[in-house]
């Protein structure tokens, strides 16, 4: 396959008027022959695949497949046993947290992780607390270089806050907010740290119609708006093949399958996976 | 306070009223808009700049005097901007409300043969490039939201700040072109062509020209006036008549600042921001605040509920006796006009439909003076006030200077049919001779409103003369006179009263969720949906009660028998009420015809199938059972009626 690709118009069934102007570049990010295990259980099994630049990337696989292992492995909260990770132009036995946060990956969790009595606004200027340089010092100070830091990022959550259309929850403490809010602030805080890479674990569990709609819009629009990459972890199937671009399917703690959805639709595995098959 | 505002026989179109402005105060603001959080102000001079720039842009692009521009999406400097800079041309101007959908606009726009658009963001351009073939007379579409834009690649749509960019250069090298395009555009020429809200068939145009818009604008600010230091927030619908005089006729003649909030879910803490001095509040958003109001109050600790309850009847009490309470201010009023965005408000209007007793008197005790008013689309807009020296619930007050009202075939009561005419009203429909020839009789403007006039020359206004109905044994009755009654309780949200043809009258109501489902709450009633909430047998007794509080005030033949609750609010999308939320009859006729029928049989259920549209346009498919209930029994045991 090139290295570069772009998708044209009139590859899927866009309308016309529209075109997918999205450009796919080369491996941003790459796991080879990871091994994660715990105690006697081997959660991840000689996995690797790697993720092009800009593309929507999903993991999938039944419960205890190692999908958020390996999302943990991806930002450094799990350190594999063997294999390496190659991110940045360099090659690394486990990744840094702090290396990974401040090279560009945000995440979300699968269940929410925000400060539940803290407003949206204090939340979303969390996730730039990585960018903020001045020191204890300054910030009692306030004025002057403090203050124009401050300034400088409040633009850039207002931003965030503008895209994600939660102008009105501004003020509100996140605790009180509905679920389905809440799981957009936290996409909000992710983004809040410009991401290039932007792990999402599932990111719509739990979710109504509607909200799925929602939340899908918003990644579509981070991946295409921002040139973000978005590795996705997520079970409604339907939204899985709409969203990405490749899928990489994990059953076991191995590899069974990765490719374009029709591919992995197609792949017997799978099928075998997720339907079960009779072992007589 | 004596503001001279400008001359309209010189200044007779409303790009002459903003360089004007322009001329004279150039640093003072005109506007204001939140954007990103922050409050941004731009003065008198740069909004001409704007609007000049964006007006050469669009004529270098081919808009030319008489060319039909239609502009959609929230209210916003750019919008008003895109209406202003396209009547600088000569060019008419069309808006849509944000929700429509595709159809409205194919009919419109196909009808008008609008040339180009102005569509705020993607999912409005979207629906300009989903017409095709049916709106192929728009030949540019201006978008100011650069979101979700890039994937699209019509040639047809280009962006208003590369527009306004453009208009820049072309003034920079023709610095008298523009002045010369304004002083081309005369008040005889049609600024607006406004949609009429169409209660019955597809919208109409009404034709106003710039001469008569400011007139009449200016005549309006004799009865109620307003000058810079007064403060306006938009948050009406911008394509509406009202809100078209306000922030283009009050904001050019008087220079009333205007702002606009940073969307609709926070426009009303932005209002608060702001504290204007001068608002319109449709009476079911006063209705809706008085609801949330009580609903809060629900939740609050019992100290609080006895302050508001005192506080309430002490504040109603003085309003009744022509005063106010302090002391119902100092313990209520004031923190609740502050927590509403009310604190400044010098002056408030209200309109277009009934409104209950108890909430116009909540809002006089809050120190709101709300008057009401009446007008239509093709009289420009409002044409009566209250003069809001006593409180006065019914009428309308008494007509401007200059506008004659008059009732015609009359019936013993004085009840007839309102007929206006000033000097100041439209032109008539646009491309729709026969529409006109159907509503304009000698000059006269035949409202279909039915009305009469008390011994004060105040006008009140009952029910459109089409909709008032007979019973089979005569009754004559006005459905939405009841409706409105009911709609004062605050666990109704909306009613529709049933009768036309037959032996008593039904009615088929929507509960209002919100109170209703708290109410539930409280009485530990386990619910899941609206639809499930609204089949409890609880909500059926509460209502029944209510509805027996109402039938006290009805005489005998116009009491409600029988009763059903809807399993669905009516909506606006489904055809079922205007974009104003009056409902349309006809619709409800037709769609629910079944229940109609069932609430005229002797059974005690009505089975229903229906359509539902949802918000993308897909349809599904509703299948419902709903009890029938009889209105005999008590009333309600003394409701508290808050306000």
């Amino acid at each position: 396959m090139a290295e570069a690709q772009t998708l044209e118009s009139g590859e899927s069934a866009a309308p016309s008027g529209y075109a997918d102007t999205r450009t796919i570049g080369g491996p941003i990010l790459s796991v080879e022959n990871i091994v994660v295990k715990f105690g006697g259980v081997t959660a991840i099994n000689d996995v690797s695949f790697d993720v092009r630049e800009g593309e929507i990337r999903a993991i999938i696989g039944p419960n205890g497949a190692g999908k958020s292992s390996m999302l943990n492995v991806l930002n450094g909260f799990y350190k594999p046993r063997s294999g390496k990770i190659n991110f940045a132009g360099q090659s690394f036995p486990a990744m840094d947290p702090y290396f990974a946060a401040s090279n560009g990956i945000a995440r979300t969790f699968q269940n929410i992780a925000l400060f539940r009595g803290m407003s949206t606004l204090d939340n979303l200027m969390t996730g730039r607390m990585l960018k903020m340089k001045r020191n204890f010092f300054w910030q009692c100070l306030y004025f002057g270089p403090a203050q124009k830091e401050e300034l400088e990022n409040r633009a850039h959550v207002e931003r965030v806050i503008d895209f994600l259309e939660i102008a009105a929850l501004r003020r509100t403490p996140v605790g009180r907010l509905p679920y389905g809010l809440q799981k957009r602030v936290e996409l909000g805080r992710a983004l809040a740290m410009d991401p290039k890479i932007l792990l999402l674990d599932e990111p719509m569990a739990g979710m109504n119609v509607e909200e799925k709609e929602d939340m899908s819009r918003f990644i579509i629009d981070v991946n295409e708006e921002f040139g973000t990459t978005v590795i996705l972890i997520e079970h409604d199937m339907g939204v899985v093949m709409d969203l990405s671009d490749r899928v990489v399917v994990l059953d076991y703690g191995s590899k069974i399958a990765d490719g374009t959805p029709d591919e992995v639709r197609a792949n017997q595995d799978v099928i075998d996976a997720y339907l079960g098959v009779s072992h007589d | 306070m004596a503001y001279e505002y400008p001359d309209p026989s010189v200044y007779d179109t409303l790009p002459k009223l903003l360089r004007f402005n322009a001329e004279r105060h150039p640093t003072e603001v005109a506007l204001r808009e939140k954007d990103y959080g922050v409050w941004t102000e731009f003065t008198w001079a740069d909004y001409q700049e704007r609007v000049r720039n964006l007006a050469l842009a669009m004529h270098e692009a081919g808009l030319r005097k008489g060319d039909v521009f239609a502009i959609i999406g929230d209210n916003n400097v750019d919008w008003i901007c895109a209406e202003l800079a396209a009547q600088s041309v000569g060019a008419m101007t069309i808006g849509f409300y944000r929700d429509v959908l595709e159809d409205e606009i194919a009919y419109l726009a196909g009808y008008s043969q609008a040339k180009m658009a102005y569509a705020e963001d993607q999912e409005q351009v979207d629906k300009f490039l989903a017409l095709g073939d049916r709106a192929d007379s728009i030949e540019k579409i201006i978008y100011s939201d650069q979101r979700g834009m890039r994937k699209f690649d019509d040639p047809r749509i280009v962006s208003f700040n590369d527009l306004v960019t453009r208009g820049a250069e072309i003034h920079a090298k023709s610095p008298e072109l523009y002045d010369q395009l304004v002083d081309a555009v005369t008040g005889e020429d049609v600024a607006i062509l406004c949609t009429t809200s169409g209660t019955t068939s597809n919208p109409k145009l009404a034709e106003l020209p710039h001469g008569n818009f400011v007139r009449h604008t200016q005549l309006y600010l004799k009865h109620d006036p307003k000058d810079s230091t007064d403060e306006y927030v938009s948050v009406l619908p911008m394509p509406w008549i009202m809100e078209q005089v306000y922030t283009l006729g009050f904001g050019l003649n008087s220079r009333m600042k205007v702002s606009f909030p940073e969307n609709e879910e926070t426009a009303m803490q932005d209002m608060r921001e702001i504290g204007p001095t001068f608002l319109l509040l449709a009476p079911r958003v006063l209705e809706q605040i008085a609801a949330d109001m009580r609903a809060r109050v629900m939740d609050a600790g019992p100290l609080t509920q006895w302050i508001f309850e005192k506080g309430v009847a002490l504040g109603t009490e003085a309003v009744e006796q022509g005063s106010r309470s302090w002391l119902a201010d100092t313990m209520l009023f004031g923190a609740l006009r502050d927590r509403l965005g009310f604190s400044n408000v010098r002056s408030a209007a209200t309109g277009g439909a009934a409104m209950g007793p108890e909430t116009f008197k909540l809002f006089l005790a809050m120190g709101v003076p709300l008057k009401q008013l009446y007008g239509q689309t093709e009289l420009l807009g409002a044409y009566t006030l209250q003069d809001g020296k006593e409180i006065d619930v019914d009428t309308v007050g008494v007509p401007f200077e200059g506008c004659e009202v008059k009732i015609i075939d009359a019936d013993t009561d004085g009840v007839g049919e309102i007929v206006t005419r000033h000097p100041n009203m439209f032109r008539g429909f646009y491309k729709n001779a026969e529409a006109t020839k159907a509503d304009m009789k000698d000059g006269w403007m035949h409202t279909g409103d039915a009305g009469f006039f008390d011994d004060k020359g105040r006008l009140t206004v009952i029910d459109r003369v089409k909709d008032i109905a007979q019973t089979r044994t005569g009754t004559k009755f006005s459905p939405q006179y009841i409706e409105n009654k009911l709609k004062f309780s605050p666990y109704i949200g909306e009613a529709v009263i049933l009768g036309a043809g037959q032996d008593y009258l039904t009615a088929i109501i929507c509960v209002r969720f919100s109170i209703v489902s708290k109410w539930a709450e409280k009485a530990r009633i386990p619910f899941t949906s609206y639809t499930n909430l609204s089949d409890r047998p609880e909500i059926y007794e509460l209502i029944r009660g209510e509805i027996a509080h109402v039938n006290e005030s009805l005489p005998e033949t116009q009491k409600i028998r029988k009763f059903l609750l809807l399993y669905k609010e009516l909506d606006a999308d489904d055809g079922e009420l205007t974009r104003t939320r009056k409902v349309r009859r006809s619709v409800i006729a037709e769609r629910y015809g079944p229940i109609i029928e069932a609430l005229y049989g002797d059974g005690d259920r009505a089975e229903m199938n229906s359509e539902v549209t949802f918000e993308d346009g897909r349809k599904g498919n509703i299948q419902a059972s709903m009890k029938i209930m009889e209105v005999d029994g008590a009333a309600a045991p003394a409701l508290k009626k808050a306000g």
